[in-house]
């Protein structure tokens, strides 16, 4: 152990007096706390300007002035995705799904306006954020600083001498490692730094923000047990930098684009205009408005007007447009329901097979633990598209339930012929400050925490594979003669 | 000629040379067979909604009773079909969507749908034949090359091969030669097959192939300028990982930052909200001074324009395309906007060579954020030419019945961009 510390002391002393590694963690902390604060200043500010949206949205449904329930049916309102609690440190897909959701009857709009489709083609190339830095930054440091950590003493022969000073194989890998560790700690500090800064502020999502600086903890552990392996395993400083470079590009550049654009081409999703059209043609076959003798809609009328014991549905005893707008939203709304969870369902059946390939690379497995812990996922997008619908529903429900109390069945009749009757099926304004405001929470931290296990143990599964690595080339490093 | 052949040989005999080559050359076909897969699923879901647009026509035909329902419920196909070089740089069309249904309501609360879509697919960007040429073949050249002359300096022959007469030309052109040549096979026959299968147009197909040699030929230039200093072979490859590194990672990230940082672009949520506002707050406005806004734009429809105190479809139309134009402004700051955006980040590109040439490899093929802007453009055309035709109608109180429903016009992909 102690060894090890010496050998550990000796690599750290090194790196300080070599300027190609003081550049670079130079380079990497300046980086870091770029991204740190841009991030956090960017998603401060669309925090701001969504919940302004949102709540000017809010005040503006309320201010509408008496006008029949129906106008207001499609007057609606607008969703706006609140940014997730540890955004600034991971904005995840923040940038690439709309943020605003316009909210009517009869029909299920997307969400419009990302942040990625206001951007100019370089959004592609990668988002600075302390997240991009520890995935892919961090890790390609840790190359620069520890490729030649062990092949360096090889090839100046000084590996002997260690080993005639009575160090063992498992001392100078482990003081190796342990030396660039510290390197990675200090290049991980801004970003935690930020993590931290989150935490204090939501004292509520300490827990998570720990679970997240857990799983970037254990992916560059395993860059430091694997690079410190192959510096040891390789025949060459060089061979050694190469090989890691070509991993790095691998697992941090190539596996994730290319399983992304794999997923999508082997488990398509169907289109917004595939969706409309199924939609349109199942309500032609179950319950069609449009049609006057549409038999679900007849059979509708029957049992109400038998329920009430009248003939006519000017003798119900409420407005009967009303109660048939409520059932015809019933039926599209449900249909809505269905579609949407079969595309949720396709859209997380990509997003499971993107995790389990985090076994191919690492890199998916920690951008997902952070991604679901920062609430910045498909999962809260797709949450957030639920809790719209569902609000959606209620909203357009409690005003077709206006319709049918609160208008004269006389004059919803007569409205679109007389400008009389027309002026007296608008209802008065309190009615739209009944309608309570939206409001959207992230998954609660549990939530959250549940939904990381997986990545975690996927990410527990690399630290095991890298520690087989380092185990193996310490037997080498034994095996010959050390 | 014999001298390339010895090198050629040297390559073959390179067991990480052949790996990194064969690597490149299964990535970029991977890349040319998912982008034709892609740009296939595209045409496929274009195909599909012009195909099913004959039911929801047939539908309609069925309760249609003037030109004002007519309007109301008439959505329309519009489309951006995939251009014959799509495959090779798809570009944003993930996050555009390339189709969207509009019908003569205000259009504005209608174009900036989005296509359903999974995000996180989207967020680590396209896997295509742009990436593999921007990001991958730039780290196998500099595999290839970086110890170009410190690897025989450190194997000890570098004095005995500089030596030789004519090395120069002999021994460090014609390895460079054969390995970029190797890189470039590994990137073009792939591509080659690709736009054979696609169609793509000769010239394009050769200008994107001009790109890609571009590319190699620049990461070339940069590599033997590093490589010529006098350094370990380590130290050359460490440099020029950084170099590629910091050009292709880090700059492109800072420049859109800086961008997006100094162009503002107007708040969307509040553009649809003031539509909204001006649409809805028509049924309450007086409705002579909605009929007189509108025919200040359409003068030769006033002889019809007389309304009925009730509801008219007329009317309805009007204070519609009037919410339109009470954010004209603003729409066209929002868009104008995203062009500077793009302007600034094409003006950054002669900067920043590999996000540069990324740009011209998407703006060759169409799929760039000025194709989308275009779009746009042409759906706003579109729905002139569909609003038009319902207003002929209405202000002349022609009748409008099924049969009428097949001569509303058709989106046409060359009107309006």
């Amino acid at each position: 152990m102690n060894q090890a510390l010496t050998i550990a002391g000796a690599e750290l002393r090194l790196m300080l007096r070599s300027r190609l590694a003081l550049v670079g963690i130079a380079t990497l902390l300046l980086l870091s706390a770029i991204a740190a604060v841009t991030s956090a200043t960017q998603m401060a500010a669309a925090a701001k300007m969504r919940a302004e949206a949102q709540a000017a949205t809010d005040a503006q449904f309320k201010a509408q002035p008496d006008r029949h329930p129906h106008r207001m049916v499609h007057y609606g309102t607008y969703a706006l995705r609140p940014v997730g609690p540890l955004a600034a440190f991971d904005p995840g897909v923040d940038a690439f799904t709309g943020t605003l959701l316009f909210l009517e009857g009869h029909r299920q709009n997307s969400a419009t306006f990302g942040a990625a489709r206001e951007s100019s083609d370089l959004v592609r190339f990668g988002q600075l954020t302390p997240a991009f830095v520890l995935q892919t930054l961090a890790p390609l440091l840790l190359v620069f600083l520890g490729f030649a950590s062990i092949a360096r003493e090889r090839e100046r022969g000084s590996l002997r001498a260690l080993a005639a000073y009575g160090a063992g194989a498992w001392s100078i890998l482990g003081g190796k490692a342990l030396a660039l560790g510290v390197a990675a700690v200090l290049a991980m500090a801004p970003a935690f730094a930020a993590l931290a800064w989150a935490a204090v502020q939501q004292p509520g999502e300490a827990g998570i923000a720990a679970l997240t600086a857990l799983s970037y903890s254990g992916y560059l552990l395993v860059w430091v047990l694997v690079i410190t392996a192959v510096s040891a395993l390789a025949a060459s400083a060089q061979g050694a930098l190469v090989t890691l470079i070509a991993a790095w590009a691998i697992v941090v550049v190539l596996v994730p684009r290319a399983a992304a654009a794999w997923v999508g081409v082997a488990e398509p999703l169907p289109s917004r205009v595939d969706t409309e059209f199924a939609i349109a043609a199942d309500l032609r076959r179950i319950g069609d408005s449009h049609n006057p003798n549409d038999p679900h809609f007849a059979a509708f009328k029957a049992k109400l007007l038998k329920r009430y014991g009248v003939t006519r549905v000017e003798d119900l005893p409420f407005n009967y447009r009303g109660v048939l707008a409520q059932e015809g939203e019933r039926l599209t709304s449900q249909l809505f329901k269905d579609y949407a969870a079969r595309a949720a369902a396709i859209q997380n059946a990509q997003t499971d097979t993107l995790t389990a390939l985090g076994i191919i690379s690492p890199a998916l497995a920690v951008r997902r633990a952070s991604m679901t812990g920062a609430a910045t996922d498909l999962g809260t997008h797709l949450a957030f598209l639920a809790a719209a619908e569902a609000y959606r529903y209620d909203m357009v429900q409690k005003l077709n339930g206006l319709q049918a109390s609160a208008v004269a069945s006389a004059d919803d009749a007569a409205r679109s012929k007389d400008p009389i009757a027309d002026r007296r099926t608008r209802i008065s304004a309190d009615f739209w400050k009944t309608i309570p405001d939206f409001d959207f929470s992230a998954p609660s931290p549990a939530e959250r925490a549940g939904a990381m296990v997986m990545p975690l143990a996927v990410l527990g599964l690399w630290v095991a594979l890298a520690i087989g690595l380092f185990a193996f080339a310490r037997r080498r490093l034994e095996r010959a003669g050390l | 000629m014999s001298n390339l052949a010895r090198e050629f040989g040297f390559m073959l005999r390179s067991k990480s040379a052949l790996l990194a080559l064969a690597l490149l050359a299964i990535c970029a076909s991977a890349a040319v067979a998912l982008g034709l897969a892609s740009v296939a699923r595209d045409r496929a879901t274009i195909d599909r909604m012009l195909a099913g647009q004959v039911a929801e026509e047939r539908a309609l035909a069925a309760f249609v009773e003037d030109a004002g329902s007519g309007a109301y419920y008439g959505f329309q196909p519009t489309w951006d079909a995939p251009s014959d070089l799509a495959f090779a740089a798809l570009g944003s069309r993930d996050i555009a969507p390339a189709l969207l249904r509009v019908r003569a309501l205000a259009l504005e609360a209608q174009i900036y749908e989005n296509e359903a879509a999974n995000p996180e697919l989207s967020l680590p960007g396209r896997f295509d034949l742009a990436f593999v040429v921007i990001y991958l073949a730039p780290l196998v050249l500099i595999a290839l090359l970086h110890d170009l002359w410190s690897g025989e300096r450190e194997a000890g022959r570098y004095h005995a091969l500089a030596a030789l007469p004519g090395a120069n030309r002999r021994l460090w052109s014609a390895r460079v030669l054969v390995r970029l040549g190797g890189v470039l096979a590994a990137l073009l026959l792939p591509f080659a097959v690709g736009a054979l299968i696609a169609g793509t147009a000769p010239l394009r197909a050769l200008g994107f192939a001009g790109l890609i040699v571009l590319v190699a030929l620049l990461w070339t230039a940069i590599i033997l300028l590093v490589a010529r200093r006098g350094a370990r072979s380590a130290v050359h490859a460490a440099s020029l990982a950084a170099i590629w590194f910091a050009l292709t990672l880090v700059a492109p990230a800072g420049a859109n930052l800086a961008i997006n940082a100094a162009v503002p672009v107007p708040d969307g949520a509040a553009l649809a909200r003031e539509n909204r506002e001006y649409v809805h707050a028509g049924w309450d406005r007086p409705k002579d001074g909605t009929m007189r806004d509108f025919l200040k734009l359409y003068p030769l429809l006033a002889p019809g324009a007389a309304i009925p105190p009730t509801f008219s479809w007329k009317w309805y139309f009007a204070f519609q395309h009037l919410g339109d134009l009470h954010v004209a402004e603003q729409s066209a700051a929002y868009r104008d906007g995203i062009a500077r955006r793009a302007e600034l980040a094409r003006t950054a590109g002669w900067l920043l060579p590999p996000a540069g040439l990324a740009q011209a490899m998407t703006a060759l093929a169409r799929t760039d954020v000025a194709a989308q802007l275009d779009y746009q453009m042409r759906i706003r055309a579109y729905h002139q030419r569909l609003r038009e035709f319902y207003y002929d109608y209405l202000f002349s109180e022609k009748p409008f019945g099924p049969d009428d429903l097949r001569r509303v016009p058709r989106f046409d992909p060359a009107i309006g961009s």
